[in-house]
């Protein structure tokens, strides 16, 4: 009798999802964040750095494995990324796929090892790699070393909020995909 | 067996697309090195920034109440108060004084500066420009190369230019490069945009130097902006000057874009033909007819 109550307890909207509506709901957030950080961002004089809401979707997303959606997601968000930040076309685009790729080579790797060491280096290497791109991008673009301390920021931002709103952007499984077939 | 080896097809699938969009945004940048495919993308590019910096569409619902045309006219009448209030403060301070220039040296009063007050709807402060987004374009009057000002001071200038809005290039981008000159000591130099409220002075005269904490001002060379806007104040930090840019003290959200200043080309030199000097058999031939 206990553990049924707990078993309805554990059994959340959320848990109950599948891919495909978790993934739209992933992407609605990353459309809306992205939204909101095209406004000005300042707080009593302070600018605020603004996280890279596409990396979030490019990491949780690569988690589940390889698929075309998310796939064709992180391209149109990439676009839009290039088009509002004055980026080559294709930058953007470029990271989020790369970054999305070597998601899922990671949970391909690891498969199974859910343990925190996992959890928190992945996504830390990810951010690392996403970091190095964009800034070595805006400086082979620009003609000059961009500053990093910026991009740092927002990154630290994107990072802090992911270890949060990890499972936001948790597929489960791959989209698609019934419950436990492949 | 077969659905392992159906799993194991698929798979290889996904990685073949993700390959193939990851080789195809990669020849993207590349092939954008070229200036005519980069180009090409140009009308693209205005036309998402004019999606996201002036939606046209309102809802049918606001139409249909008229609320959507109240709400234009309200928004037109607070852009003249705006005008009006800073031409009248301006005015206030310095009718006098100019009447007084003018009647020492005889001079013709010039028109006001007519421009365009737009709203800036998205700021980019990313690593690969510097640029706002403001909600009026080529239809607003605005022309391309525009200067753009706020309260502060000069904020930039239009580097692209669609119909209802128009991307600003701000003189804080470090490819931002800005003929300036100290108000006080008159010393002229190039600033650089350092970080996002700081600008650096470079190019500096060896023998002159800037007074701590005098005004800096356009100087109007180069012909992209005009003479005298105000840039910001002037800094020793190190052996560097920097600058304070003004246009952050006062960035209440709207820019004035104006014409930018026109250089009329001189006219050609008229070309001086030689007369021909006849051909001494011609001459010969002639003096014996």
């Amino acid at each position: 009798m206990k553990s049924s109550r707990l078993d309805r307890k554990r059994r959340t909207l959320w848990s109950q999802s599948g891919p495909s509506p978790r993934l739209i709901f992933g992407a609605a957030i990353i459309a809306i964040v992205g939204v909101l950080g095209m406004t000005p961002k300042e707080l009593f004089g302070l600018t605020l750095a603004w996280p890279f809401a596409a990396l979030w979707g490019a990491i949780g997303w690569g988690r589940a494995g390889l698929s075309l959606r998310p796939m064709i997601l992180l391209v149109i968000f990439g676009l839009m990324q290039d088009i509002i930040s004055n980026a080559p076309l294709g930058c953007f685009a470029l990271i989020n796929l790369l970054v999305y790729g070597l998601s899922a080579g990671i949970a391909d790797q690891t498969d199974g090892m859910r343990d925190a060491l996992v959890a928190v280096v992945g996504p830390a290497v990810l951010l690392i790699v996403a970091f190095l791109l964009i800034w070595g991008f805006a400086s082979i673009t620009s003609d000059h070393l961009v500053r990093s301390w910026p991009l740092f920021t927002n990154f630290f931002m994107t990072g802090l909020i992911y270890s949060f709103a990890n499972q936001m952007f948790d597929l489960g499984r791959r989209p698609g995909e019934s419950p436990g077939g492949s | 067996m077969a659905r392992s080896g159906r799993s194991s097809q698929k798979s290889g699938a996904r990685r073949v697309t993700l390959g193939i969009l990851i080789f195809g945004a990669l020849a993207l940048i590349v092939a954008q090195s070229a200036p005519q495919i980069s180009n090409f993308f140009l009308p693209a590019r205005t036309t998402v920034s004019d999606r996201i910096g002036a939606p046209a569409d309102t809802s049918l619902w606001a139409q249909l109440t008229g609320q959507a045309d109240r709400e234009q006219r309200i928004r037109e009448l607070e852009n003249e108060v705006r005008d009006l209030a800073r031409y009248k403060a301006a005015a206030i301070s310095m009718a006098e004084r100019m009447e007084a220039y003018e009647n020492i040296l005889n001079l013709m009063g010039e028109p006001p500066e007519r421009g365009v007050t737009a709203r800036i709807t998205t700021v980019v402060d990313g690593p690969f420009a510097q640029t706002v987004l403001a909600n009026a374009g080529s239809l607003q009057g605005v022309v391309p190369g525009a200067v753009a000002m706020n309260e502060g001071g000069l904020v930039g200038r239009v580097i692209q230019l669609g119909d209802r809005s128009s991307r600003i290039l701000l003189i804080s981008n470090y490819q931002s490069q800005l003929p300036v000159l100290g108000e006080v000591s008159g010393v002229r130099a190039i600033l650089q945009g350092k970080d996002r409220d700081r600008g650096v002075l470079r190019d500096l005269p060896e023998a002159a130097d800037f007074i701590e904490g005098e005004r800096i001002l356009s100087s109007g060379e180069g012909g992209a902006f005009p003479r005298g806007l105000v840039v910001g104040t002037v800094t020793k930090q190190g052996a560097d000057w920097i600058v304070k840019l003004a246009m952050r003290d006062h960035a209440s959200g709207y820019v004035r874009m104006i014409a930018p200043p026109e250089i009329v080309e001189p006219l050609p030199e008229p070309e001086i033909t030689e007369p021909v000097s006849p051909a001494p058999a011609s001459s010969t031939s002639q003096g014996a007819q």
